[in-house]
């Protein structure tokens, strides 16, 4: 028992690698500045400095990233790996952070002003929430907040330990939970369901650190490479072991949104405001999966025969109930919460063969999902009427006879979802599957591939609404974006054909990617 | 599968005891319906004030319980640190003041925001 | 000059017209289809000099390309053409201009530009040259699927009131199909890296000829079958086809019928038979089978029909039954007739659909009942459509015939009893067209049907060449058979089944069709 005697020697001063934990400890950074910034500086220029400071921060983040990348090391004492996937993933998220900060900072789309209620604490529909509105009161609290969720996103597919992985956590949900309850429109719906999903994402952070605990009892260490080791040498006792893997991967599951944890989503996803859904969507779901890998690859690796038929089970269900709950939704942004779990389903089936085939199909498939998600959710955010975002499908009737250029957009994005080719859907989807076919999963294929058929129906069907449908007398109009958001969109279109067409560069990333530092 | 058998034992127990507190309290425990029951707590204070509005008490009393955590948790790392600190040497002690940086940038944010004004 | 990618600019040269076409103002329809047009006879001009070169080539295979498209699995931009795949480009290239000066106008009543049908017809045609022209199964699939996205569109942006259902029917019964296909693509390929040293591939020239086993066969054979089978379309897979042509224009339909779905019967020929072969022999009495019940259910609904465009689209599948049967009697001539027919089809069923779509708008109105007469105030019209309709059911002297025939010979010396259900086909197709004639053109001039205009400038250019074609082919097939059967031969041998020998009628393998 190395660890207990560990404890008891001399604390020594532990070194830190500075360099490889660069990438979070800017985004950090501009949290806490931009929290200064909210402190100090006058209103009137809070919101160009936000902005300008959590932009600016993402691309150093980013390119920090990209200097980093081949190297394969552990820093922190141990406690945060920098991998291929961790650099892989923290890219992707920080690239999609980079479009969702964008949307966040959109100001010419809703009259009132962004997408954010004036001050979180005014009550809907009181006299100070009117006054607010009335004085155009625009908060810039959501750009420190983003940034640290950000930070915890970094973090949470880094963490070589468990209560690393705890910490970045909760340091990535918390704000969220925030950020989902500060919607202007509608704000009973969002706050709802910021108090759904901080109920719900509280009860999975306590299992998860249940998990931890017992992990803990079974291995005597919360280090991923420690846990590997005594579950090869099959050290103590395997109900606590068993117990705690189940508990952890709940956690995780609910992150990621898998079935049965996915309850929280289409009510989240549908409440928050569109610039965090799109967020959530993407980078949130990208990082947990991270984590999921390294804790069931590095951790969990040799236990494999045990969790793979129990995540066979969920990514069927996963991507059956996803597909098919989704065509009987009328509201746009739910069904592309429901869309967004059973694509966590088809990740789940690359990710059930532990190999290198299997990690890097699932990376290259995430960056492709994250584009045409938060390029999806910022349509989603331009078609309005004088409630809002008009979300409701019927609404999108014959959208594009109005706004040929946003239906198209967006049909580009919704035939990326179904996997048609030549878009970056079909490339990841081709990829998971073979990567899974390959390793033996082929019934799994099967389903998924049915699943594919039942989701396509869906996509197609907003698709024929939007084209085939006479306009309603009424209906809403497009908002013409400021280059903010039309960078977004355009960005998430380019990649999402980008992909498609020559994906071949990023699948070389990917593979080179697909080693974990133990 | 031997190895689920415990997993299976406590799940099975854990719904067993939820299922029986229910079922035994509701068949044994007395049935006597009065004015105290129906009150929260039910533990024979009246729980007062009442807040205004009807239900809600006022934010401030959270903001003031999480303030009092901002500086709660920066003892709960100092006393480590203060016990070890030779040991920990420069490195601690730069730590130790850019955490303390930190959590005042916190603090400084609740006082511009007027989080510390009770009225 | 052997080394220039002819095929690659023959898939490029309508893409990039198509996306010229996408930059011309909407105001400017007319440009906008001018333009398309002169892509399209460029395209026409490419693929004559393309049809030389491969003359002047050998090989099975010519004028192969191969550049790295995603090289880590096996995925290769790589083209070649067979006289197969030669056979059905030329097709395509002749259809695409034809379909595009038929359906000059056929925008306008939807309020919508012309512009877009123009681009959607290029990007189809490009994406269809693609296929005919892929060696590699990943390529080919891609396009495959792709194509069902600018003709869903085709469908449900220019067709009629029930289009969109039409659409959505045409595309879900073909993505399902296609993502069948993926997972034996994907099948394919896993088996491919499990039995080859180097790996798995996409490329059909590796593929082919590997030892896979009769079970892997079935089951692959039968993911591909399935997507093929609904994009002939084969019963029981048909029913989108007469929605899908019925709804859409009679130009989209034309396309559809015409052009799109040879990519099924291709993908049997070209991919089924040589690389899954013994599934292919195995399996070939079950779909011989569904080919005659094709052929006999598509005739007999056919007649049937009181809406002349379902007609058609159910005489097309009972011609596409025809197809299948030739393929599937793995015989020298069977091959070599359907793909004939592939051609020979596309070409008749265009022109019939564009002859009825003709009438449809002069009348605006699809049931037959609505008509009566017209011969005498369209003359011209009423014999181009008694051409045509002959065509369909085959009279000798005209290309369908030659075709028609050679089928049914190849079927009989393996499957007499398959061949003579077919016979009854050809019958049942005299019945159905000539009985359309009759009430349509000939009979008393109805007031509805009296003035109609006849055949203008626009709709004769139209019709013109193909015309010319059917009767050309009919008369002198066989240059085009010699490519043909270029193309074919070695298809067989891959199957590994010789001719079965005429001198014996009655073998037991002939009497299990």
């Amino acid at each position: 028992m190395t660890a207990l005697t560990r404890q008891v020697t001399e604390i020594q001063s532990p070194t830190i690698e500075y360099g490889l934990l660069a990438p979070m400890l800017v985004v950090f950074g501009a949290a806490v500045l931009g929290v200064l910034v909210e402190a100090f500086l006058p209103r009137r220029v809070r919101y160009p400095v936000q902005v300008v400071l959590s932009l600016g921060a993402l691309a150093v983040a980013l390119g920090m990233v990209v200097t980093l990348a081949d190297r394969v090391e552990v820093a922190a004492e141990g406690s945060v790996a920098i991998d291929g996937p961790t650099l892989f993933i923290q890219g992707t998220v920080l690239a999609l952070s980079l479009l969702s900060v964008l949307l966040f900072a959109e100001r010419r789309v809703d009259p009132g002003g962004d997408a954010f209620a004036s001050a979180a604490s005014s009550l809907p529909g009181s006299e100070d929430e009117r006054t607010l509105t009335a004085q155009r009161v625009q908060q810039t609290e959501v750009y420190p907040l983003v940034m640290f969720s950000i930070g915890g996103m970094l973090l949470f597919p880094a963490s070589n330990d468990l209560l690393t992985m705890f910490v970045a956590l909760e340091v990535l949900s918390f704000p969220l939970y925030l950020l989902c309850g500060m919607a202007r429109r509608r704000r009973l719906l969002s706050q709802e369901a910021a108090v759904k999903y901080f109920l719900l994402g509280s009860f999975s952070s306590a299992f998860f650190i249940y998990g931890v605990a017992l992990l803990y009892g079974y291995a005597g260490s919360v280090r991923l490479s420690d846990i590997d080791r005594a579950v090869s040498e099959q050290v103590g006792s395997e109900g606590l072991l068993l117990a705690g893997v189940a508990l952890l991967t709940v956690g995780l599951l609910f992150k990621i949104a898998a079935v049965p944890f996915h309850a929280w989503t289409p009510d989240v996803y549908q409440g928050a405001p569109t610039p965090v859904t799109g967020f959530m969507a993407a980078c949130t779901k990208i990082a947990a999966f991270g984590a999921l890998l390294r804790v069931l690859y590095v951790g969990l690796g040799g236990l494999r025969l045990d969790w793979q038929p129990l995540l066979w089970a969920i990514a069927i269900l996963t991507m059956v109930v996803g597909a098919v709950v989704a065509l009987t939704q009328s509201d746009v942004k739910r069904m592309l919460a429901y869309s967004s779990i059973a694509h966590a389903g088809f990740v789940l089936t690359g990710m059930v063969v532990v190999e290198p085939a299997g990690i890097s199909s699932v990376l290259f498939y995430l960056a492709a999902y994250g584009f045409a998600t938060v390029g999806a959710f910022a349509v989603v955010s331009l078609v309005r009427d004088a409630g809002g975002e008009a979300t409701h499908l019927s609404r999108w009737a014959g959208l594009a006879k109005r706004s040929p250029l946003v239906a198209g957009v967006f049909t580009l994005f919704l035939l990326a979802f179904a996997g048609i080719p030549l878009t970056s859907g079909f490339v990841g989807k081709l990829v998971v599957f073979l990567a899974a076919w390959q390793g033996g999963a082929w019934p799994l294929v099967l389903v998924a591939v049915l699943a594919s058929a039942v989701a396509a129906f869906f996509y197609v069907r907003v698709i024929v609404l939007m084209y085939f449908s006479e306009p309603a007398p009424e209906g809403p109009t497009v908002a013409v974006p400021s280059p903010l958001t039309a960078a977004a969109i355009g960005l998430g279109a380019l990649v999402t054909v980008g992909l498609g067409v020559a994906p071949a560069p990023l699948l070389t990333l990917a593979e080179q990617a697909a080693v974990f530092v133990r | 599968m031997q190895a689920y058998v415990p997993i299976i034992a406590l799940a099975a127990l854990a719904a067993g005891f939820a299922v029986f507190s229910i079922v035994a309290g509701a068949l044994s425990g007395p049935k006597r319906y009065n004015r105290a029951k129906l009150e929260s707590y039910e533990c024979g204070i009246e729980p007062t004030p009442q807040a205004v509005g009807g239900g809600r008490f006022p934010v401030k009393y959270y903001l003031t319980a999480m303030l009092f955590i901002i500086f709660d948790i920066e003892i709960i790392f100092l006393y480590p640190w203060a016990v070890r600190f030779d040991s920990l040497g420069v490195f601690g002690l730069v730590e130790m003041v850019l955490f303390i940086l930190t959590v005042f940038v916190a603090y400084a944010y609740v006082w511009r925001r007027g989080g510390l004004e009770w009225d | 000059m052997s080394d220039f990618p002819w095929l690659s600019v023959l898939v490029a040269v309508p893409a990039v017209g198509a996306l010229l076409v996408g930059l011309v103002p909407r105001r400017r329809g007319v440009l906008a289809k001018a333009l398309g047009l002169a892509v399209s006879l460029l395209t026409l001009g490419l693929t004559i000099v393309v049809a030389l070169l491969y003359r002047a080539g050998e090989g099975q295979f010519r004028l192969t390309e191969q550049y790295g498209w995603v090289e880590r699995f096996g995925l290769y931009w790589s083209l070649g053409v067979d006289g197969v795949a030669l056979a059905l480009i030329a097709l395509t290239a002749v259809v695409t201009p034809v379909v595009l000066v038929g359906g000059w106008d056929e925008a306008e009543p939807t309020g919508r530009s012309g512009k877009g049908f123009v681009f959607l017809v290029l990007v189809l045609e490009a994406m269809t040259l693609g296929a005919f022209a892929a060696t590699d199964v990943l390529a080919f699939y891609i396009l495959f699927e792709a194509m069902l996205v600018p003709m869903y569109l085709l469908i449900g942006s220019y067709g009629g009131p029930r289009r969109s259902y039409a659409a959505v029917k045409f595309l879900l019964y073909n993505l399902l199909g296609g993502l069948v296909m993926l997972a034996a693509v994907i099948g394919l390929y896993v088996q491919s890296a499990t039995l080859r040293p180097d790996g798995g591939t996409f490329l059909l020239s590796e593929l082919v000829g590997l030892p896979l086993s009769p079970q892997a066969q079935y089951w692959i054979f039968a993911g591909f079958m399935v997507a093929f089978a609904i994009k002939a379309p084969l019963w029981p897979f048909h029913s989108w086809l007469p929605d899908a042509a019925g709804e859409a224009t009679p130009s989209t339909a034309a396309f559809l019928s015409g052009v799109m779905d040879k990519v099924g019967t291709f993908g049997m020929i070209h991919l089924c038979l040589p690389l899954f072969p013994q599934a292919a022999r195995d399996l070939a009495p079950v779909i011989v089978t569904l080919a005659v019940v094709s052929i006999l259910y598509g005739a007999l609904v056919a007649i049937g029909q009181s809406d002349m465009i379902r007609l058609v689209a159910y005489a097309s599948i009972s011609h596409f039954g025809f197809i299948v049967l030739g393929i599937f009697a793995l015989t020298s001539q069977g091959g070599a007739g359907a793909t004939l027919y592939m051609v020979n089809h596309g070409l008749s069923t265009v022109a019939l659909f564009l002859v009825v779509g003709f009438l449809v708008t002069r009348r605006g109105s699809r049931a037959i009942a609505d008509f009566g007469g017209v011969q005498r105030p369209a003359p011209v019209l009423a014999g181009v459509l008694l051409v045509v309709a002959l065509a369909t059911l085959s009279l000798p002297g005209l290309a369908t015939f030659v075709s028609e025939f050679l089928v049914l010979v190849g079927t009989f010396t393996r499957y007499p009893v398959a061949a003579v259900f077919a016979v009854l086909g050809i019958v049942l197709a005299a019945v159905y067209m000539l009985w359309m004639y009759q009430r349509v053109m000939t009979g008393p001039v109805r007031p509805t049907t009296e003035g109609m205009r006849d055949m203008r400038g626009r709709e004769a250019l139209a019709l013109a060449p193909l015309l010319a074609l059917l009767l050309v082919l009919g008369l002198y097939p066989k240059p085009l058979l010699d490519v043909i059967n270029e193309g074919v031969a070695p298809t067989l041998s891959q199957v590994g089944v010789a001719d079965p020998e005429p001198v014996q009628p009655a073998t037991a393998e002939g009497a299990s069709g």
